[in-house]
């Protein structure tokens, strides 16, 4: 009866079929549907295409030539960057400082994990409160502590920094939360050995720990990565329409813009399209740069 | 044996799917013809003895822009209330705010097929691709079946279509656009408080001083509302009854006047005139500036009436007069008119459940009481006129009251002329154009080349 299971291959089809043909009409349509908008005209959603574009890779021409999308690409890296250190590189150390911890690990992973469970539009709105340039939490600190003046966080010498913080903090829990678990894995015994060699605890963690943890933290690094593309919910609360100077938008939030608000469908469908390919091209790098290994 | 089971098993399956098949459509046939039966049997009772049977309450859903910081939210939600409970129907509301956010979601909802029953819009070109996509009911459709429809109101101020010139919304109030003023500030700065005579070279006097004096002359958000200035600061440039018109090129007579029109905003800009995050900050966080006696001037619609009295106890340190005028316009010479009505969407209309509760939805909110209600200060299209007690008012309403009432005359927005998408070079692109980043006239080429890309 158990080898029956083993040798019919069919059930295990029929169960997988209804998942294919549901990624295939939500998933996989729709994406091959808008590789062929971002070569039509397309002025309104929902509305027919009014044929190909003169010449058909008109979008992909203009995105080399729109500054606007220079600034996204440039602030996608900028948020790439800042999510592998500000995120991965916060979890990590955080979860290794907690492994360390006798008692209050339930408490600090509880407490870490908290922002993700909080929705971005409220978080947004939260941190849109602590920066806001009158009467904001940060401005009301600082003017306590004597500094005279009222800081706009929001303006373009500060924009970046006050739209990656939040962004940062949203996830840290995230990652902590697979690396504390990747941290479970390890045998005690490694520790107990490293003890008796009279290893100190900052050995164990970059001898012991860290290697270890080599394999979840490339796994951390690729969702980093291809997250940090997506990234769109908090910016767009806190810095809609690229604001202030167009100097905000990220790749996701100016596809989002040209489709809603510009009503130019067929270049943020282009704009959807290059955001997949530098998903896959960046993942594909991590994925050499950052090779897991068998241990 | 076990390829005969299985043979079989998969026929009877295939036998009794296309068995239901069959009985659905044997039932849906008989179903049909059972009401039909039904019906006329009802009929005929009806004509004779049975009483009526009382209608089952709907779910209608209304969109409008009764929301947030508008004047009337209240109102709105009172009367939805009052209607909810004496016909029994029930009201789904996703009012929000009248900003370029609501209305490319109005404009998405109707593209995904997702529109509500009764929307609450604007009739200018904002609804073109409303009334081209057949997507809302005209007035004089609606009237062939409910001749009373918006009889109370006057068919030539209704807001007819750019498209067709055809009436498809009925106005609640209408609208001006004036200068609100914090006396407040007026009076700590030591300045003369703008007034119909006020020319603009006076203005920028009195905002200099007022600036001096250590506060924001004008609060506004460049960033997320500049309407108000783009309308008043073009209008100062445009041939007399020429403001509603578009510009067919930039080296045009109306070009110009956009030219000169942004520039001016330039230039109240380059004089630190308006806040210091006027390009960061929101539209609520230089109105509350405003009410916190941190800037003296925000221009803003006859709405910001009841904004204003939901954002103070202090009414009366505010009042409210016109926009200081420029060459051949006087600073009498207001923006304003009746630009938004509800519409009935064909899909409520087709649909006969919903078609007679969303007539009588609109019915009930464009009664002469509450369109007396809701307007008070504003423009009407009511034909016995509104019915307003002065003394219940606040003094800054019984101010709007004046304003409009001396107005020499009222001129539609430019903006209702310009799709929501096409202002986007101009609108969005505001703090580009105040800051030097893109240039003024490449500005408005963008915006007419979008304008005739359509």
């Amino acid at each position: 009866m158990n080898s029956n299971i083993y040798k019919k291959k069919t059930p295990i089809f029929v169960f997988l079929i209804p998942a294919f043909i549901f990624m295939t009409i939500f998933l996989y349509y729709p994406f091959i549907r808008n590789i062929v908008n971002s070569f039509q005209s397309i002025t309104g959603l929902g509305t027919a295409a009014k044929g190909f574009n003169e010449p058909w890779y008109a979008n992909y021409k203009t995105m080399i030539e729109d500054p606007n999308m220079r600034i996204a690409i440039k602030n996608t890296i900028i948020m790439i960057i800042a999510t592998l250190v500000g995120q991965v590189g916060m979890a990590l150390l955080l979860a290794l400082l907690v492994d360390n911890i006798g008692r209050g690990k339930k408490f600090f992973q509880t407490v870490y994990f908290l922002p993700i469970v909080i929705s971005a539009t409220a978080l947004g709105l939260l941190f849109n409160l602590i920066f806001l340039y009158d009467k904001g939490m940060l401005n009301q600190f600082l003017e306590i502590l004597g500094f005279s003046g009222l800081i706009d966080w929001k303006d373009q010498h500060h924009a970046m920094m006050t739209l990656l913080i939040p962004v940062m903090w949203q996830y840290v829990g995230f990652y902590f939360v697979i690396l504390i678990t990747g941290l479970n894995t390890i045998s005690e015994e490694l520790y107990e050995a490293a003890v008796v060699d009279g290893a100190t605890k900052l050995q164990q963690v970059f001898y012991i720990s860290i290697p270890l943890l080599r394999n979840v933290v490339c796994t951390c690094i690729i969702l980093a990565v291809t997250g940090a593309l997506k990234v769109f919910d908090l910016p767009w609360i806190m810095f809609p329409k690229g604001m202030p100077v167009n100097s905000t938008f990220l790749t996701g939030t100016y596809m989002y813009y040209q489709t809603f608000n510009s009503n130019n469908v067929d270049y943020g469908s282009a704009i959807a399209v290059v955001i997949v390919v530098l998903g896959i091209i960046l993942s594909k790098v991590a994925n050499k740069l950052f090779k897991e290994k068998d241990y | 044996m076990k390829k005969v089971i299985s043979i079989m098993l998969v026929l009877v399956l295939t036998f009794s799917l296309a068995a239901c098949g069959k009985d659905k459509n044997n039932a849906k046939n008989t179903s049909t013809s059972t009401d039909k039966t039904e019906t006329t049997e009802t009929t005929d009772k009806t004509e004779t003895t049975t009483p009526e049977e009382p209608k089952k309450p709907v779910s209608i859903n209304v969109t409008t822009t009764y929301a947030g910081n508008d004047g009337n939210a209240q109102n709105f939600q009172d009367a939805v209330k009052a209607w909810e409970k004496e016909t029994g129907n029930k009201v789904n509301d996703s009012s929000a705010t009248s900003d370029e956010t609501f209305k490319a979601r109005v404009l998405a909802d109707f593209e995904a097929g997702a529109e509500p029953d009764v929307l609450f819009f604007f009739n200018g070109v904002d609804s073109n691709t409303l009334i081209e996509g057949n997507k809302v009911v005209s007035i004089d459709e609606i009237r062939a079946e409910y001749p009373d429809y918006a009889s109370n109101m006057k068919d030539a101020m209704m807001g007819a279509s750019p498209v067709d010139g055809k009436n498809y919304s009925v106005p609640v109030n209408g609208y001006w656009e004036g200068m609100f003023v914090n006396k407040t500030v007026i009076e700590a700065a030591g300045v003369k408080m703008p007034d119909a005579t006020t020319t603009w070279d006076e203005f920028l006097d009195i905002c200099q001083k007022i600036k001096d004096a250590g506060f924001t002359p004008i609060a506004a958000s460049l960033a997320t509302v500049p309407h108000y200035w783009f309308e008043y600061s073009i209008y100062n440039f445009s041939e007399t009854g020429k403001h509603n018109t578009l510009a067919k090129e930039v080296s045009d007579k109306q070009g110009e006047a956009w030219f000169n029109g942004l520039s001016d905003i330039k230039d109240l800009y380059e004089k630190g005139f308006f806040p210091d995050n006027t390009l960061t900050g929101t539209d609520d966080d230089t109105v509350q500036a405003f009410i916190e006696g941190k800037s003296a001037f925000l221009i803003d619609g006859s709405w910001k009436v009841g904004g204003i009295e939901g954002l103070t106890d202090k009414v009366d340190d505010f009042t409210v007069t016109y926009v200081p005028g420029k060459n051949a316009r006087k600073s009498t010479d207001i923006i304003g008119g009746l630009s938004s009505g509800y519409y009935i969407t064909r899909k409520a209309w087709d649909d006969p459940d919903k078609r007679a509760a969303a007539v009588d939805f609109i019915t009930y909110m464009t009664r002469d009481e509450l369109v007396s209600q809701f307007a008070q200060y504003s423009a009407t299209a009511l034909k016995n006129g509104v019915t307003v007690d002065e003394s219940q008012l606040s003094s800054l309403a019984q101010e709007g009251i004046k304003m409009a009432a001396g107005a020499t005359s009222m001129t539609g927005a430019l903006q209702d002329l310009i799709p929501t998408e096409c202002r986007v070079p101009v609108f969005d692109g505001m703090p580009n154009l105040v800051s030097g980043t893109v240039d003024i006239k490449d500005a408005i080429q963008q915006v007419l080349d979008l304008l005739a890309a359509r």
